[in-house]
């Protein structure tokens, strides 16, 4: 697998003013969480995104907060009505304190 | 068959043309490795077998494969000279019987299933395939029983060339167990109740959407695996080095076009290689890093190279005498009869046999359509990534085969020949796939 925090997005190639853009992110993340055995704690490492942002012209449109029990690699899929051109950025943040940031251009054609 | 520059001995050319639709054709041994191939594959793909203490056989195959062995069959290794084994016949057992049982054993996963190529009756029969005739109405042909049971014992004394395997005569179903299923066909009259249910009849049933984008990293987690290669391409391995080092720009410059050329005979090695088997020689050779067959770093690895041919056409080279021998080879060998069931590649995957038909729920690929270029594929069904080879050792095993090594010359050959339709075809890896 590639490194943890490389974020793929995905947004359609033609956007007009005013659609309802579906974008696609996933971000490389191992999403490990505590397991146990007999009931105690094996590992600790509690390494996973527990938050979700997301920043559009600046200003933040939507977060989500996660918790251990989604998978390796992450993958979120939502959408949002494109009215500007203009940068979207989702940001992750995991519990060891990393924030992974992906950018895409919004642009009309 | 013959092409100009091809060398064909008379004593091979008269055993070739020996006609008759079981013959056992004699191959040409250009392109041949000169010594039996060492397997360097894991464990469990090298198709060994084991002798237990208490002498039964036992195979090493992948996790939740069967291990039952299957020597007593036909393989397609080619010092395995053995004949198609011949028709067989025994007399139907007098005993009465019983639809019900018959009905539960044209159903049973464990047996055929009959239903894998066979439509009947009833809510419950889903899904079945349509390779073989619709038998929903077969109790009105009122054919004997004898003839039926004779048909499902072994049908090639009827239809010579037919894709049925012979349940009985390969020992897959008993007579007794025939005979309950000759009585439920007897059961199988019109007319057939009127269709609820669209997905049903595969006939009807619509044909498989496919999984979207397959190099949208987002859709298909191959694309991940196969970009986590780029950091073992950069890796020095135990020699001191890395591929980086003699194969500069990075993997999607150094390697653009390669894999559009295989497989195809590579004289250093003397035999038919494909980019997976190319590996398991050159990484070690090279860097001193391993890449075993069936490693996850030999398939991400293979991913990564042919990735960087994507959108450029096949175009594997069959002028020279050592690719050419070895698709014929790889003809041969992709319609010879093997294994329990006594199928050939052939009898799913080419036109007018089960091409593009369905196989139980599954869609059967056709040849001619060019199988081959989205391999390594992502397979949804078991949340890996899946070469060529592994495909090709399913495909026989659950039917009775003891499939060969993962790297063997026998399944470069006939990856060779089914490349051959993929010529001029764009390459798209890695593909995702049920």
């Amino acid at each position: 697998m590639a490194e943890i925090g490389r974020v793929r997005i995905k947004v359609p190639s033609s956007i007009k003013p005013g659609d309802v853009v579906r974008v696609r992110v996933l971000v490389i993340h191992p999403m490990e969480i505590v397991q146990r055995r007999d009931g105690k704690p094996m590992d600790k490492n509690y390494h996973f995104i527990n938050r979700v942002a997301v920043i559009y012209l600046g200003t933040e449109i939507a977060q989500f907060e996660t918790t251990q029990s989604i998978s390796e690699n992450p993958f979120f899929s939502f959408t949002f009505k494109a009215t500007e051109p203009g940068p979207l950025k989702v940001t992750f943040l995991d519990t060891h304190g990393g924030t992974y940031e992906g950018a895409t251009d919004i642009k009309f054609s | 068959m013959l092409r100009s520059g091809h060398v064909v001995g008379a004593a091979l050319l008269a055993a070739m043309l020996g006609a008759g639709c079981a013959r056992t054709e004699t191959r040409s041994t250009a392109g041949l490795p000169p010594t039996p191939w060492v397997s360097r594959s894991i464990p469990e793909a090298k198709g060994e077998i084991r002798t237990l203490p208490d002498g039964k056989k036992q195979a090493v195959r992948y996790h939740r494969w069967t291990a039952e062995d299957f020597g007593g069959y036909r393989t397609y290794a080619y010092d395995d000279q053995r004949p198609e084994p011949r028709p067989g016949k025994v007399a139907m057992p007098a005993i009465a019987g019983d639809p019900k049982k018959g009905r539960s054993l044209f159903l049973s996963r464990a047996l055929g299933p009959c239903t894998g190529c066979h439509l009947i009756q009833g809510d419950d029969v889903w899904p079945a395939g349509n390779v073989g005739p619709d038998l929903s109405t077969f109790g009105d042909r009122s054919l004997p029983d004898e003839y039926v049971f004779n048909l499902i014992y072994d049908p090639r004394h009827i239809f010579p060339n037919t894709t049925m395997p012979p349940w009985g005569a390969a020992g897959v179903l008993k007579p007794e167990e025939i005979a309950h299923i000759v009585a439920f066909l007897r059961t199988q009259k019109g007319p057939s109740p009127p269709e609820k249910n669209r997905d049903r009849d595969p006939n009807t049933r619509p044909k498989p959407v496919g999984f979207g984008d397959n190099l949208d990293p987002t859709n298909n987690p191959g694309v991940l695996r196969a970009e986590g290669a780029e950091a073992l391409w950069a890796r020095k391995g135990p020699a001191g080095k890395s591929c980086a080092d003699c194969h500069q720009g990075g993997p999607m410059a150094a390697m653009k076009g390669v894999a559009t050329r295989y497989p195809k005979y590579v004289a250093g090695y003397r035999r038919v290689m494909s980019t997976e088997d190319f590996l398991t020689v050159h990484s070690p050779e090279t860097t001193g890093t391993p890449m075993l067959a069936e490693s996850p770093e030999n398939l991400d690895m293979a991913m990564l190279v042919k990735m960087a041919s994507n959108g450029m056409p096949v175009a594997i080279d069959l002028s020279n005498k050592e690719n050419q021998a070895a698709f014929e080879r790889g003809r041969i060998s992709f319609n010879k009869r093997v294994g329990q069931r006594n199928h050939a590649c052939a009898d799913c995957h080419s036109e007018g046999k089960g091409a593009d038909k369905f196989l139980g729920g599954r869609l059967l690929g056709n040849v001619e359509a060019g199988l081959t270029r989205h391999f390594p594929t992502w397979r949804t069904s078991q949340g890996d990534v899946w070469d060529m080879r592994k495909r090709m050792q399913w495909c026989m095993t659950p039917l009775g085969m003891n499939m060969l090594s993962a790297d063997a010359v026998e399944y470069a050959e006939i990856e060779l020949y089914l490349t051959s339709f993929d010529k001029g075809k764009p390459m798209s890896v890695p593909g995702i796939r049920h």
